[in-house]
């Protein structure tokens, strides 16, 4: 359990504050820890003459993100609970668990 | 001092409304779904201008013809004595939200009676509410009279839930400083089952206990029952848990029935959320970072520090929105090189409670 602790604290290395009030990057590509200046603002001017543009695309995936303050639970991260070695590798965090388990 | 703010989409209306109505800075929101096969705004959110408009004085809400855009000059909050009813799209919990923020400012203590859904699946229930958000207000000071009552459940999709928020005013708020999550001590939890076999509740807790045992033996869950009339309209059944850890750090999280799942599937969905969200760590659980920002920003002139997980993308947004209210912006760095603890720290504003009326 220890080496997967480290490995997932290696990945993430941001400057949350200047991501944040610097950048005009969705919080969603912040989250993703996608680049500045991300590739998919440029694609949208491709075709000038098709005059009738399918606007479609866009809205079709995301039809409404609801104002809500409860994660969707996700299925993925609920599996990984089923696991008897990751329920373990949080005992720690409780009185019950040693310091450096 | 009146300086409008602009704002476009529907997303992120409720903490724009909220943090207009503190500030006193007037905003306007447009494209609010104009490209929807529906557009405008929906009937929630329209409920929701009404009770913001219920529990503040002089405050001026315009809606454009087409429901598209809509104009808030913000009135004082005056709070009292009021009731609402939520219309069913959503539950009681996303008028809840916005109004706990606002209420400890009110020129008089606010006891609103909501009447709705009680849990559903978007929205904190208010068993949450009550055990998890009332707890993180009172870190600020905010706890004399706080309460929340559940008179009756109300399941979706009929709902016919009733309960009451009591908060209390406060001057001002206290500086927070949590940076110690501690370890956790006991788990406590609330299962209910309404208009179905009462055995659900139980079947729930059973089946999360056989994964929650293993860590600490404090683990009280509480079977909250309900009959006749107090049990709502639908059928429906829920467990919600709650982490506490040796400094009072709180950790949530919440499964509801579906159709065609059992009970004890809830209950491991529940029990497995909840390691999901003890292993994010941090003082602060993820769906109570903007209540807990916000009242950082109206602290006192001081700073205030929190240790939380990684925010979320609304939390993000948040951020960005309390920047152009009140021009305060949080440094965000992690907790220790490498950590994926972080810790937001911010300059208070010395926000006053001006509305409130001297005894």
């Amino acid at each position: 359990a220890q080496s997967s602790f480290a490995s997932s604290r290696k990945s993430r290395r941001k400057d949350w504050t200047k991501l944040i009030y610097a950048t005009s990057l969705t919080p969603a590509e912040i989250l993703q820890g996608e680049q500045e200046e991300g590739s998919g603002a440029t694609e949208v001017e491709m075709d000038e003459e098709d005059f009738f543009q399918i606007k479609r695309t866009a809205d079709a995936g995301q039809d409404e993100v609801l104002d809500q303050s409860k994660e969707a639970l996700s299925a993925e991260e609920l599996k990984k609970w089923e696991d008897e070695e990751m329920l373990e590798s949080i005992r720690h965090l409780f009185i019950t668990g040693d310091d450096n388990a | 001092m009146s300086s409008l703010l602009q704002f476009s989409g529907h997303q992120h209306l409720r903490h724009r409304l909220v943090l207009s109505i503190l500030s006193g800075k007037h905003v306007r929101i447009d494209k609010i779904r104009s490209d929807d096969k529906n557009p405008g705004l929906r009937d929630f959110e329209i409920s929701l201008l009404r009770l913001l408009e219920k529990v503040t004085n002089g405050t001026i809400i315009e809606i454009s013809v087409t429901g598209t855009a809509i104009l808030l000059k913000p009135g004082i909050i005056s709070g009292g004595a009021l009731s609402h009813d939520c219309p069913l799209s959503r539950s009681i919990g996303y008028f809840l939200e916005p109004i706990v923020m606002l209420a400890p400012f009110a020129k008089t203590p606010l006891q609103l009676t909501l009447r709705g859904i009680t849990t559903d699946e978007h929205d904190l229930s208010v068993d949450l509410f009550r055990t998890v958000t009332l707890p993180h207000l009172q870190l600020f000071g905010i706890s004399d009279g706080l309460e929340l009552r559940i008179k009756k459940r109300g399941a979706p999709p009929e709902g016919g839930g009733e309960v009451q928020l009591l908060c209390p005013i406060v001057k001002q708020v206290k500086t927070l400083n949590f940076v110690d999550p501690g370890k956790i001590k006991r788990i406590r939890g609330v299962a209910h089952a309404v208009r179905v076999n009462p055995q659900f509740s139980n079947r729930m807790i059973e089946s999360s206990r056989s994964i929650l045992n293993r860590y600490i033996p404090d683990i009280y869950l509480y079977s909250d029952v309900y009959k006749g009339d107090e049990s709502g309209k639908s059928p429906g059944y829920a467990l919600s848990l709650l982490a506490e850890s040796t400094t009072s750090a709180i950790h949530c999280s919440e499964a509801i029935f579906k159709p065609g799942v059992a009970p004890e599937d809830i209950g491991l969905e529940a029990a497995r959320a909840l390691m999901a969200e003890v292993n994010l760590g941090g003082c602060v659980d993820r769906k109570h970072q903007i209540p807990v920002l916000l009242m950082m920003v109206l602290g006192s002139e001081d700073v205030g520090r929190c240790l939380m997980s990684e925010p979320t993308p609304r939390t993000i947004q948040f951020l960005r929105d309390v920047k152009q209210f009140f021009g305060t912006s949080f440094k965000i760095v992690a907790a220790e090189p490498g950590s994926s603890q972080l810790l937001y720290s911010c300059y208070g504003t010395g926000y006053v409670n001006a509305n409130r009326t001297l005894a």
